[in-house]
Order: C-alpha cells, then structure tokens, then sequence
C-alpha cells in the first residue's frame, strides 16, 4: 500500500530508536554488576533478570539512611511551586494579550514568545551573573534599603532554584495558554457583556471555563521536564540540599557502578508520568479531531 | 447591573500612554469594560522581568574586561578580536559553535522527510497499527527529555556499540526527539486541507505520485517550512540529549559548552558571547522563517499573529 | 615474608599455603562467572609473567592492589601491547587530549603543536569518575588521557583502556625524581608517566575568617561551621571527601574497607550538608580568590594558582592553604598515559615527553599552580621565578610527604563500591 510504505520508514524509526531503547533501559536495570571491573551488564534475556538494582534503589527510597525519598518529595514540591508561580505569572500576561492588545498585538506577541527562542542555557547564564554576592541584583537591593547586606543567592537556596525553574520554563506556558485564549471566540464573550456580567464575571464564567483545556496542556509540558530537571539545581546552587531526582539520575550514569540504578530510577519516574503523558496524547488526538 | 472590577487599577501602570490623568477609580465604575491597564501593567513587568536579564547578558558579552558586572568598555574581544580565548580564535568555542550548526543542519534535513512521510502515511492508512504508531508518536513528545536520554545513552553504549557516543548518537537521538514536529504538525495541516483536493486530481487522472508532487507538497509547503524552522531551532537550544550523548570537545554543542565550562568555574564574557552567538542563530531562524512562511502563505488569510504562533509552535 | 604477606584484602588472618593452584581456582571462579573478556587471561599472566601478584600482595578478585609496601608490575597483554620503536611522528594529525579542567597549559599544547606540526585538541572532565565511565562507554579516541589518579589505574589496565608505553619515546623520564621512575603503583613505568604531585587540605579567605587552622584543635573540622553556611565548599571527588570525613573523625587509613568507618565519614559529610548548605565542587581555584567561597577543601595546585584568579584590587595573600605540618594529609600524584585506542599513539608519547621536560614543566605550572617532579622543581625556584606567591608556600610538596602522608590508593571492587555508595548519599548526585 502506497501510505503504508510512506509511514513505514518512521515507524521503523520509532521501533528502533524509541520503543528498543526502553527495553535496554529494562535490561540494564534488571542486570548485574561486573564483579571484576565494577561495569553493568545487561540482562537480554527476561530469565536473566535479576533484582539487585531495584532492591538497591528502593533501599534508598524507603530503607534506613534514605536519601532518595526526602528527594522525590523536594522534587514535587518544587515542580508544584514553579508551576503554580508560572499559571500565576503567565496566565495574566497572556490573557491581555491574547483578548486586550489591540494594535500592538503583534507587538507584544513579538515580546512574549522572543524567550521561547533564547536558549535555556543563555537564560540560565543570565540570572547567574546577576544573582552572584556583587552582581546586579544584590546592588539594586541595597541600593533600594531592601536588604541590609548582600544576599547570597547562589548559595544552595531553595527559592533561587525555583524561580530559575519559573523563569526558564514559563515561555512554553505562555505560549501554550496565549493559543488557547486567542482560540476563544470573542462572540461568547460579547454575548456575556451583553448579558450584563462585568469584566469579572465575564472571566470566572466564561473565559477561565472554556481555558481549562490549555491549562491543563500547558501544566503537563511545563510540569513533565521540570521533573527531569537537574541542570537548574547544578547551575544556581551546586549543593547537595536542592538536590532533584534528576540530579540522582545524572549523577548515576557517571558511575560506572551505579548505571544499574540511574535506569531503574529512570523506568520508575517514567511509571510514574505514564498516566499524564496518556492523558495528554488523548487530549491533543481528541481536540485535533474536534478542530476539523 | 454593573460591577466594579476587584483588583484596583495602579495609576502609573505601564508605560504606555497617559489616560490615568482622571481618576481611575471613578473611571471603572463608569466603564467596567475600559482598557485593563492592571494587566497591561503587569505584562510589562513580567516582559521587563523577562528581557532585561537576556540583554543584560548579551551586554556583557561585549565587555572589555573579564567582569559580568562592572562595564569596562565595549570590545569584540570574545567574539573575535582575543587572539587567544575569543570565540574565533579558542579551538573549543569554535568547535562548540560547528557542532551546533552540524547538529542543526543534520537533524533538519533527516527528521522533516521522516516526518513529512509519516504524517502523510498515518493520516491516510487506517487501521490499528497506524494508530498506535501515531500514539507513540505523540508519546515521544511530550516525555521528558531526560527519561528519553538516559534510554539513547543506554541504547548506544550497551546495544549499538558500534555507533558509541559522539555526533552520530547525538544526531539520532536528536531526530527521533524532533521527528514529532513536523509529524504533528503536517498532520494537523492535512486535517484542515480535506480531501478535496486530492480526490479532484484524482478525478482528472491523476496518479498517486502525481498528486503527491503536484497537490499535496505545495499545499503542504508551508507546514513544512514552519516545521523546519522549529526543528533547527529546537535543536540549537537542546541541552539533555546532547549532554548525555557527547564524548569529546569535537561534537559538544554550545549549550554543552556553556554548561559544562560554568560548572568546572570556568565562567566568563566568552560564554555570554557564546550565548549571544545562539541567540543570534535563533532569532536569524525565526526571522527568515516567519517571512518565508508569510510568503509561502501569502494566498490564504493568514495574520500576522497566526504566523508567529506557527511560527513558535503553538 | 613479611609479617603482612598473606593478608586479604578486607583485613581477614592470612591463609597459611595458599597454594598457586588455590589461588588461581578461587579467583577464576569469581571472575569467570561475571567475566569482562580476557579475565582468565589476565589473571594467568599476571600469576605468570614477572608479576608479583601471586603471594603477597593484596588483591581484589585477582585484580592487584598497589600499596607503597607492595609495589605491583602490571601484566602486559598479548592483545595490547606497545608501538614499535623508531616510528615517525603522525602527519597532519589532531593530537586528541582528555584532562581535568584547566590542568595543562594551552600554551603548552600550543607550543607541542608548533613543534611537532600538529594540531592538539582539549576535551576535559570535571571528575575522575565521570572519566572513566566516559571512556569506558567506547568511541571517544582520545590519544592522551592526563591527570590519571593512581586509585584506577588497576581498572584501566585490567580493562586494556590505557597502553603500555614505549620508553624510547620519552627520554625526558631522565628529568623525573628517580621515586617517581620506579613507582609502587606502576614499577618499571609500564603505563604511566608522572604528571603532577599534590596535597589535599582546606583553603580559606583570612579576611572573611578569622579562624585559623594552624592553631585550631581538629583543623579538619574547620569546614563544620554554620556561621559560615553557603561559604563552604568540599571537593567533587569520592575518596577526597569521604577522606576528608574520616580524617574529622580522626580515622587517618584513607583506603579503609570498615564499613563503620565509612558510614561515620558518610554521616559526618550528611551534617556539613545540613549545617552549611555545602557546595561540592572543584573550583577551589576560582571560588576561593573571587570570594564567592571562604572555606574549601583544596588541592594545593589549584591555591597555588589562586594569583591569577584574584579580582583587581584584592591581595593574594589574603587566601591561605592548610596542610598538616606533619605531613599527616592526604598526599598524592597524578600520572599521564596513552589511550589504546590512540590514533596517534607516537605523538601521544612525544607528548608526554614534552612535559617532563622542566622548560615546558614550568609553563605549565605557571598555569595551573602543580608541581611536577622534576629535577629543578623546587620551593626556591617556584618562588623565585615568581610563580608561586610566598604566602602560599604551604602548597609546596616536599618528597618526604609521600614517606609521612597517607594516600588514596586502589581499592577492592567491592570497598569501592561502599565508598561510592556512601558518597552518593551525601551528594545526591550533584
């Protein structure tokens, strides 16, 4: 069939390059450990599959002296705080764009998704120069009496973390929620004017329902790599205290010995977003169905 | 049966025009439907909050002197004028810089075809397998990147031992974790095409391949280049897949190198001109990219807006 | 035989007439049930060819163990033995080099590549760990790996990464101190050649710390402060900060296979965490000169340096360098080695001929602040030529430091697992 045969080189690609790679994933998390040379050795063969790694990795979940647990939850809480600033932050701005721009529209659409395009590492580079004991920030602080003396940002503060995880990703946000409310036709929210709701109304009634879906959206491709995240942490405070589960993950795969556990730690985060990640796959086939 | 608005408008707020003379209070209760000038405000704030780091920084980079807080006076020193540690003349920053583009360029050129034919081939074939392909399609991105990175490292260091890490790794975890751009994209654009179409061409005798070449790929041109223009620059931004898959100064990418040198403390103006340097490619794309797919859209009704929005990926 | 022949590994009597054929029965089954390639092999050589891992040294899974007492010659393998002699040098090439962090001179690279018509390219690591793991996941065709600490060198060997060395190509070694020409680690310089030598102790910033570890009770402690928190910083490196919590806690065998030990190092590391929010990182070098740090865990080269990182204005000799005065600190030496899978393995071996020379060996210490042990590397000559301020001679390594100091050396597989795993639990993988 001639479709089939156009699909047929990227579902090839997908078979080996996406679905394979999880079961190496598997296999090396159920392997063993080379007792020579302290290298992982995967496990092909289902029969082969051994326990060690996940014992290990749930030993550091849950058994005494774990270090893992406190981590997950810190993780959650700061994905949860970061997301929740970034709504706060991101739905208001995108709104007025999207339905109180007028004219200068395109203008400030030109503003509110130039971040989207400036890469994660120059922003991050960014707060890190201003962020430092003398650097910009600290100097506008005093400057203004707010503090009494420098505060030192870059010394493994919880709160520098998540604001750089707000700052870096509340472009995709935006630009997520600025296309749900620009899709929102204008006539439904004339015809609550001419009913007689005020502006308020208006929103808590017909606006803020109908964007319920690019919330949602744009909640799980904000939430879903801010759990992967361990870049942030390592650039605005380097300390063992904001630690993130990625970080465990990274710091895993440098270790020979402990490649084993960096994969089932892997496979059980991905466990744990398997139900989002459906959800928003059937949520964007169901509404790119409805678009037609 | 009017209501005053519950958050208070800030007189001075925003730096747009100068209708607070009147009192604003009076005002709202006049016309709960007048300009918000809270929001304005505060979008000009979050704008501020957003762009000033950015351009700060890209100031620096143009720092003479070794400072990313004191200003010593404008230089090209870190782009090209130090014939030791600029990024013209540093082996590493100019390696980092090939990379970026090589990795661009490659991942462009394989993962629109791929794409383009997947998109083409799914929406067309019925069935459950076309189906659940275009699930694991979709699957692949919207996972995050980490979880997809540690899966690459552990596919090219304990099965495909033979491609290893390095720029081929690199290449292929990037196209599969772009691949789904122009999947999803070609794919919505064909839904809103129909098959109009292709079933009068058809109806005029024409053959399969035909309508491929002669309906389909201009209607589809630009979903097409909107998609390019997305994929290269996601790649000039991507930072996990190559973090995980690099193995040498020769195919690690800026974002790589910005990371990697500010973590060993070997921070300083070059990497500012090193970001700067991405910056730059970035916007050049989304520039050329929004004009060329204004153009290649100039018969349909297309604002200026929709196009940024397309632009961006929305 | 020496009353500690015959010990094992983790510390158990040694057993009387372990025979040869015992020997080789119990560790043939340990390593042929998990085997890399070749195990059988390695191990019959190095029972057989001129190797002194049969007996008396401990070992771990047939895998000797350095110690300064139990120096070890390294088998040679069949399948990766060492270039002939009398080669031309590469033409064209791109002399591939893996090294720390700012460690080597790029004026040295660039000068070799002069030299010798070349070009030479600098990829570098933050950690040794990360190294290792990095190499060990194939097709990176380095030609030069530098900065090799002695703890992996069983690791390389065994696993065939680095190549024997052909001496012919490095007459330079003539420049090295004659300690160094023989080492304990690598007797007959098989492998390695010398790179650098160094002390771990703690650097801080006298103007912002009127603490001084000269004087303190337990100057190992000094990092434990919270009037301090987010000042204080500890190395990226397993065995120097799991040292750095033994030595606390008074605990001075720095190759320790008790785990007791280890978890009360490991729980010491957890309560610098909570008291001081500590940054784990290796830019003493960096940190400490800009202010950003005042405390941290240092290897002496990189203070040494500290000169060249100071912002303007500020004085060098406000930043200070701790290292026991009798000599009971961690001391140790970096060694530089050819990759196997070397495209240019002659230019590799030039290259490491290029730096025992003392010419080149002082550029590069002007550089990155090492000492190299060299004939004509001395305090004097350091200070004199105005490479090493004279408030920072307390970095300076004397060779009877390596008779008094302890050293992190190889560790058995399974201690060195403990060690790691201890490790990730303070720094959770940053």
């Amino acid at each position: 069939m001639f479709w089939a045969a156009l699909a047929a080189p990227g579902i090839i690609w997908l078979i080996l390059l996406f679905i394979v790679p999880f079961y190496v994933v598997l296999a090396i998390a159920a392997g063993q450990l080379n007792q020579l040379f302290g290298t992982p050795i995967a496990a092909w063969n289902p029969l082969d599959w051994s326990s060690a790694n996940l014992v290990g990795v749930w030993h550091n979940i849950v058994g005494s002296g774990a270090f893992v647990g406190p981590i997950i939850i810190r993780t959650l809480y700061y994905t949860a705080a970061a997301s929740v600033i970034s709504l706060l932050i991101g739905y208001p701005a995108a709104y007025f764009v999207a339905r109180f721009a007028g004219r200068r529209k395109a203008l400030f659409l030109v503003l509110l998704i130039a971040p989207f395009w400036i890469s994660y590492m120059m922003r991050m580079l960014a707060w890190i120069d201003l962020l430092q004991t003398n650097g910009y920030v600290n100097k506008v602080l005093t400057f203004l009496h707010l503090v009494s003396h420098p505060v030192n940002w870059l010394g493994g503060q919880s709160y520098t973390v998540i604001l750089g995880l707000v700052y870096g990703y509340i472009p995709y946000l935006i630009l997520v929620l600025y296309a749900g409310l620009d899709r929102i036709d204008g006539a439904l929210l004339e015809a609550g004017r001419d009913l007689g709701l005020g502006r308020v109304r208006t929103f808590l009634r017909v606006t803020l329902p109908l964007s319920r879906q690019p919330i949602l959206t744009g909640m799980l491709i904000t939430v879903l790599p801010m759990l992967g995240d361990y870049f942030t942490n390592q650039l605005l405070s380097g300390t063992p205290g904001t630690a993130m589960i990625g970080n465990v993950i990274d710091g895993d795969l440098s270790t020979q010995a402990f490649e084993g556990q960096g994969a089932v730690l892997s496979m059980l985060l991905l466990l744990a977003l398997v139900v989002p990640m459906i959800y928003y796959v059937v949520a964007t086939n169901r509404s790119s169905r409805e678009a037609v | 049966m009017t209501t005053t608005a519950a958050t208070p408008v800030q007189p001075g707020a925003g730096t747009v025009g100068g209708q607070a003379a009147r009192s604003p209070l009076l005002r709202l209760r006049r016309n709960p439907w007048g300009h918000p000038w809270f929001l304005e405000g505060f979008t000009w704030l979050y704008l501020l909050w957003s762009i000033v780091p950015i351009a700060l920084a890209v100031l620096f980079s143009f720092n003479n002197g070794k400072s990313q807080s004191v200003w010593q006076g404008f230089s090209w020193r870190w782009y090209f004028s130090d014939p030791v540690n600029s990024v013209l003349h540093d082996p590493q920053l100019r390696l980092a810089v090939i990379q970026t583009l090589r990795l661009s360029t490659y991942t462009t050129l394989i993962a629109i075809p791929l794409g383009v034919a997947f998109a083409l081939g799914i929406n067309r074939w019925r069935g459950y397998t076309s189906s659940t392909f275009n699930f694991v399609m979709i699957l692949s991105f919207v996972i995050p990147e980490l979880i997809f990175g540690v899966a690459m490292f552990f596919l090219f260091t304990d099965l495909f031992k033979s491609v290893g890490l390095g720029t081929l790794a690199e290449t292929l975890g990037l196209v599969t974790w772009n691949v789904s751009w122009p999947a999803i994209i070609v794919q919505a654009r064909l839904v809103t095409i129909g098959r109009q179409y292709e079933e009068a061409a058809a109806d005029l005798g024409a053959t399969q391949p035909q309508i491929m070449r002669r309906v389909m790929m201009p209607l589809l041109a630009p979903a097409i280049f909107a998609s390019a223009v997305l994929v290269f620059s996601s790649v000039i931004d991507d930072f996990v897949i190559v973090d995980l898959l690099n193995n040498s100064v020769s195919n690690t990418p800026m974002s790589v190198y910005i990371y990697s040198q500010q973590h060993g403390g070997n921070g300083g103006p070059a990497l500012n001109a090193l970001g700067t340097i991405m910056l730059v490619m970035s916007f050049v794309i989304a520039i050329a990219g929004y004009f060329g797919y204004r153009f290649m859209t100039r018969g349909e009704r297309i604002g200026t807006q929709q196009a940024l929005a397309t632009i961006a990926g929305a | 035989m020496h009353p500690r022949e015959g010990w094992q590994a983790d510390g158990t009597p040694p057993r009387p007439g372990l025979s040869r054929r015992g020997f080789l029965r119990q560790s043939a089954a340990a390593g042929m049930l998990l085997g890399g390639a070749g195990s059988i092999g390695s191990l019959l050589a190095a029972c057989g060819s001129g190797s002194s891992g049969g007996s008396g040294t401990p070992t771990s899974n047939g895998i000797p163990l350095p110690r300064p007492n139990h120096p070890v010659t390294w088998p040679l393998f069949k399948d990766n033995q060492t270039i002939k002699s009398g080669l031309l040098p590469e033409k064209g090439a791109t002399l591939k080099i893996y090294n720390w962090v700012a460690y080597v001179n790029q004026k040295c690279l660039d000068d070799f590549g002069k030299k010798y018509n070349c070009k030479v390219e600098l990829t570098t690591f933050n950690t040794m760990t990360e190294a290792v793991t990095k190499l060990a996941s194939g097709q990176a065709n380095f030609d030069v790996f530098m900065g090799v600490t002695v703890d992996v060198l069983g690791r390389l060997i065994e696993q065939k990464t680095i190549k024997p060395l052909n001496h012919s190509y490095i007459p330079n070694i003539s420049q090295a101190w004659t300690d160094f020409t023989n080492p304990f680690y690598d007797q007959h310089w098989q492998y390695t050649v010398p790179y650098t030598i160094y002390t771990t102790g703690i650097a801080w910033r006298k103007d912002h710390v009127p603490e001084n570890p000269y004087t303190m009770a337990n100057p190992w402690a000094m990092p434990w402060q919270a009037k301090y928190k987010g000042k204080v910083a500890i190395l990226d490196d397993y065995r120097e900060a799991i040292s750095l919590g033994l030595m606390k806690n008074g605990i001075y065998d720095l190759n320790t296979t008790e785990q007791t030990q280890i978890t009360k190092a490991q729980q010491a590391l957890q309560e610098l965490v909570h008291l001081t929010n500590v940054h784990i990182d290796n830019n003493d070098y960096t940190e400490v000169p800009s202010g950003q740090i005042w405390i941290h865990h240092a290897w002496s080269g990189d203070m040494a340096a500290a000169a060249a990182y100071m912002p303007k204005g500020v004085p060098v000799d406000v930043v200070g360098y701790w290292f026991p005065p009798d000599g009971k600190g961690p001391v140790g030496n970096d060694t530089n080695t050819v990759l196997r899978t070397a495209q240019n393995p002659v230019l590799a071996h030039l290259f490491l001929n290029y730096l025992e020379d003392l010419p080149n060996v002082l550029t590069n210490i002007s550089f990155n602040g090492y000492m190299q042990p060299i004939n004509g590397i001395t305090e004097q000559r350091l200070v004199g030529d105005g490479i090493l301020p004279k408030s920072l001679v307390s970095t300076v390594v004397l060779p009877s430091y390596f008779r008094r100091g302890v050293s992190e050396l190889q560790l058995p597989i399974a201690t060195d697992q403990l060690w790691q795993q201890a490790w990730q639990s303070v720094s959770h993988g940053v």
